[in-house]
C-alpha cells in the first residue's frame, strides 16, 4: 500500500502531464478544437433527449437534467472500463520499453475520462439553474457517490486490464456486458416506478451503476437523502476490488512484455 | 563499488501467446516454457563498460530488459544499488499528435525525470536535434529522419546512472550519424557511468568495453577480459559458419 502511494506520488507530474497530453492530441487537427471538449458531450445528450422525449414520450418532471444526470455517470463508467482491456495493448510503446507501475496507465485514463466527466456536470449543473432546481446543502452528498463512483470502476478496470492481456476475447465480452448493463442502469427511466417490483428494488440493490444514478438524482433533483448504507456498502466493495487488482498487476505486470 | 549485481537469473518465456478464451477453457492446453536465460550471475563495477556478445537468439536483448525491469526474472535477483537505469530506445512515450517539444516532456518525465531538469536540458535537446522551428509542430509531421533526430537527442540528454544499449546506434543523414555516434561515445565514456552494451559489431565493442560476457543458448559461456573473450567468441563464430 505504502508502495502505491509513493510510486502514485512519484509519477504524479507523469500523470498530469500525459492526461493533458492525451486531451490535447484528441481535439488536435480539429477546426474547433478544444470546444469539442464541451460540444461533444452536449450533442450526445441532446440526441438522448430527443429519444427520451419524442420518441418514449416520457413524462418525468425536469426531464433533460434527469437524464443527463443518468448520461454523465454513465459515460464516465462505460468509457473507463470498455478501454481497459485493450490499455496495456494500446500502451505497448511504453510498456516494452520502459519499467512503469501498469496501474499508473489506468490512472491517466481514468483522469482523462474523467475531465470529460467534470465537463459534462457542468453542463448538468447549467441546466439545472435552467430548470430552476433549488440548490441545498444534501447537494454535497454528491460528492462521496462520485468517490464511489471513481473507485468501483478503477477497480474494476484494473482487474480486466490485467486479464485484457492475455484474452483478446476480453474486450468483446466487455463491450456486450456494457451494452446489456446500460439498459438496466436507469439511463434514461425511472428504474422505481418503470420496473415491476420486486425487480426494481433488486436492480437498485445490486447493479452499482442503478445505484449511484438513482442516489444522485435524489440528491441533485429530488432532494432526498442518499442511502447511506448501501453506498457504504458499495463503497466497501470498490475498496476490496481496487486491493485484489493491484495485487493482480504487482504479481504480473513484469510478464505483461512477455505476451505483448 | 559496485553498480549491477546479477544472481542466479533465469528467465522463461512461454510459447503460447495470447488465446481465445475458448481454447483455454476447452482443450486445456498445456504452455511450452522455453527458457531464455538461465543460471545467469555477475557483477558489475561502477563506471564499467561491459559488452555482451552471442549469436542470435541467445538471450543478450532478454538480459538487458530483465536487467531494466522489464521482464521480471523468474528466478534468481538483480540489485541495482538504487541506480537509475535505462535502457536506451528510440522514441519512449512519444504521442504524433502532438509537438516535439509537447515529447520531449512527455517522453522525459516518463523517463522520471522532473519537468525542470527536462527545462534545463531543453535547450540542447532542441539545439541537437537541428530541428529548429519544426520542434514546434505535431511530430507527425516529421519525417523519419526528424524524428529519430529528436528522439536521439532526448535520450543523449536525459540519461541515467546506468546505460543498456542495444546496439550502439547512429541515426540519420551521414552528418547526424557521425554526429550521433561521437555523442554515444561521449555518453559511454563518462566515467562515472556504468554502461552495458549489446552488439554484434566485435569491432565497436573491442573499442569501447572493459570486459565482455559472451552468452551462448541463454548460458554465460566466457565472461572476462575484453581480448580474451572476443578471440574465442570470434573463433567460435567461425567454426559455426563451415
Amino acid at each position: 500500500m505504502r508502495e502505491i502511494i509513493k510510486n502514485i506520488k512519484k509519477y504524479f507530474p507523469f500523470i498530469i502531464y500525459s492526461t493533458k497530453s492525451k486531451l490535447k492530441s484528441e481535439v488536435a487537427g480539429s477546426y474547433l478544437n478544444s470546444l469539442w471538449w464541451v460540444l461533444s458531450p452536449l450533442c450526445m445528450m441532446l440526441i438522448y433527449m430527443f429519444v427520451v422525449v419524442v420518441v418514449f414520450k416520457s413524462k418525468e418532471p425536469n426531464l433533460p437534467v434527469f437524464v443527463f444526470i443518468g448520461l454523465t455517470l454513465w459515460d464516465y463508467f462505460n468509457r473507463v472500463l470498455s478501454s481497459s482491456p485493450k490499455l496495456l495493448k494500446s500502451n505497448r510503446n511504453v510498456v516494452n520499453k520502459i519499467y512503469i507501475p501498469k496501474y499508473i496507465l489506468l490512472i491517466i485514463d481514468t483522469f482523462v475520462m474523467l475531465f470529460k466527466f467534470f465537463i459534462s456536470l457542468i453542463i448538468v449543473l447549467i441546466f439545472m439553474i435552467i430548470f430552476k432546481i433549488h440548490f441545498t446543502f444534501k447537494m454535497f452528498y454528491f460528492i462521496p457517490i462520485v468517490i464511489v463512483l471513481y473507485l468501483l470502476t478503477f477497480g474494476l478496470s484494473l482487474i480486466i486490464m490485467h486479464y485484457g492481456v492475455y484474452f483478446g476475447d476480453l474486450h468483446n465480452i466487455i463491450r456486450i456486458i456494457l451494452r446489456f448493463v446500460f439498459y438496466f442502469s436507469g439511463v434514461f427511466y425511472n428504474i422505481l416506478l418503470r420496473v415491476p417490483e420486486p425487480f426494481n428494488k433488486m436492480l437498485l440493490t445490486f447493479n452499482p451503476i442503478a445505484t449511484l444514478i438513482n442516489e444522485s438524482r435524489n440528491v441533485l433533483i429530488n432532494n432526498i437523502n442518499p442511502n447511506f448504507i448501501l453506498i457504504g456498502i458499495w463503497f466497501i466493495i470498490s475498496i476490496i476490488l481496487s486491493i485484489i487488482g493491484f495485487r493482480l498487476i504487482k504479481k504480473y505486470e513484469n510478464s505483461y512484455s512477455k505476451v505483448m | 563499488m559496485k553498480a549491477i549485481s546479477v544472481k542466479n537469473v533465469e528467465v522463461n518465456y512461454y510459447t503460447i501467446k495470447e488465446e481465445s478464451f475458448s481454447k483455454r477453457v476447452l482443450k486445456r492446453i498445456k504452455k511450452k516454457k522455453f527458457t531464455a536465460l538461465t543460471n545467469i550471475s555477475f557483477e558489475v563495477e561502477e563506471g564499467s563498460v561491459i559488452g555482451i556478445v552471442g549469436s542470435n537468439g541467445s538471450g543478450k536483448s532478454t538480459l538487458l530488459r530483465t536487467i531494466a525491469n522489464i521482464f521480471a526474472p523468474d528466478k534468481g535477483e538483480i540489485n541495482l544499488y538504487g541506480n537509475s537505469i535505462n535502457l536506451l530506445s528510440l522514441g519512449t512515450g512519444f504521442d504524433p499528435e502532438l509537438t516535439g517539444y509537447e515529447n520531449i516532456f512527455l517522453s522525459g518525465m516518463l523517463l522520471g525525470f522532473s519537468k525542470k531538469f527536462i527545462k534545463s536540458k531543453l535547450n540542447d535537446i532542441i539545439d541537437f536535434s537541428e530541428l529548429g522551428e519544426f520542434i514546434y509542430n505535431p511530430i507527425k509531421t516529421y519525417s523519419s529522419g526528424m524524428y529519430s533526430k529528436l528522439a536521439f537527442a532526448i535520450m543523449a540528454f536525459l540519461d541515467s546512472d546506468i546505460l543498456l544499449i542495444d546496439e550502439v546506434l547512429s541515426v540519420g543523414d551521414i552528418h547526424f550519424q557521425e554526429k550521433s555516434y561521437n555523442k554515444m561515445l561521449e555518453l559511454i565514456k563518462n566515467k562515472k557511468r556504468t554502461v552495458l552494451i549489446v552488439s554484434h559489431t566485435t569491432s565497436t565493442i573491442a573499442e569501447l568495453c572493459n570486459e565482455v560476457i559472451w552468452i551462448d543458448k541463454g548460458h554465460i559461456k566466457e565472461i572476462g577480459k575484453t581480448e580474451e573473450v572476443l578471440k574465442n567468441y570470434r573463433s567460435f563464430m567461425k567454426t559455426l559458419k563451415r
